[in-house]
């Protein structure tokens, strides 16, 4: 049994499904404390609650709610003592062209992909800053490299989180806080239900790795940054995609 | 001088000797930047979450202008316990 007390402390945000959900999974497995927060409680968050009580936290946290976001990382540090990690993941789509997107679905998008995001970080930093360490990992997209049709403001966020990578690895190097995006490619999960069945299966015949990706092909590489003794590589942006964009 | 800013003085001089900074004296016209105590920014930051996590607020995120000197830091305070 896992010692409550040791291992790294973990925020993942939106980890109640999806990639989120399969990160929240990998650092569990690997024996840390891990805390994330979502619109809404699933199955899976029962479990965990379940399984690994004294690991585990979640709270309903909406990201576009400033005050949320503060009582939920407030409720981490007195829980756990600090944050050693923090996972950007999570993030909403509203598909469709530019001309005739919905004024308040391009807000919710940005409100919550970006604003939300920097929120997040502005909190979690305030603590990495006092313990003096920290990995922070941004989920980005390849669509923010490459653009796609039909997800411009999506896109368009994403892009931004890559430039906040960039911009925040400079701020906070010389205090040992690392700062990366990974970019995946298309994954198996609910962010790509907007696809049809002959879109993926294109996607899938121009990827070389021959099939859509599974959140624990981005869980490792999200580990491999925020592995213990990881101080070196920083303000990268890892595409992580089966080759697709090679 | 109350003994709410005595305490706030000494934390401040707690952060200070923490961050190699620390001074025998932290009169209240020293700057908190520049000539004074060269705070850099990420410094101030630490000390912004110093004085929240002691006193549930801090100077630096009132959304004021940001103090400059080791007395603006103390003022904050005598400001919110003078009835």
């Amino acid at each position: 049994m896992t010692d409550p007390t040791t291992g790294r402390v973990v925020i993942v945000t939106g980890g109640s499904r999806g990639l989120g959900a399969g990160i929240v999974q990998s650092y569990l497995d690997s024996g840390d404390r891990v805390a994330t927060c979502a619109r809404s409680r699933t199955d899976e968050v029962a479990r965990w609650e379940s399984e690994a009580a004294d690991r585990f936290l979640f709270q309903e946290v909406d990201l576009a709610d400033r005050a949320a976001c503060a009582s939920f990382v407030k409720a981490v540090v007195e829980r756990w003592g600090g944050v050693d990690v923090l996972v950007n993941n999570a993030g909403v789509a509203r598909d469709g062209v530019i001309a005739l997107a919905d004024d308040d679905d391009v807000d919710t998008v940005v409100d919550l992909n970006l604003k939300g995001t920097l929120q997040m970080t502005k909190l979690v930093v305030r603590r990495m800053l006092s313990g003096g360490h920290g990995h922070i990992v941004n989920i980005s997209s390849i669509v923010g490299l490459s653009g796609y049709r039909g997800l411009v403001v999506y896109s368009a966020t994403k892009a931004a989180l890559d430039g906040m990578t960039r911009a925040l690895a400079r701020e906070l190097g010389s205090r040992g806080i690392t700062v990366n995006s990974v970019a995946p490619g298309y994954l198996r999960t609910e962010m790509s239900h907007g696809l049809d069945e002959d879109q993926l299966d294109q996607i899938v015949r121009r990827t070389p790795a021959g099939r859509l990706g599974e959140p624990a092909d981005i869980a490792r590489v999200v580990q491999f940054l925020t592995a213990p003794g990881q101080d070196y590589l920083t303000g990268q942006v890892i595409v992580a995609d089966g080759g697709l964009t090679a | 001088m109350s003994s709410e800013t005595t305490t706030v003085r000494q934390t401040v001089s707690d952060f200070l000797v923490r961050v190699k900074k620390g001074r025998d004296d932290l009169p209240d016209d020293l700057a908190l930047f520049g000539d004074g105590l060269a705070l850099d920014s990420l410094e101030a930051a630490e000390l912004s979450v110093v004085l929240e996590d002691t006193y549930g607020r801090d100077p630096f995120s009132a959304g004021g202008d940001l103090p400059q000197t080791v007395g603006d830091v103390l003022a904050f305070y005598e400001a919110a316990t003078t009835p």
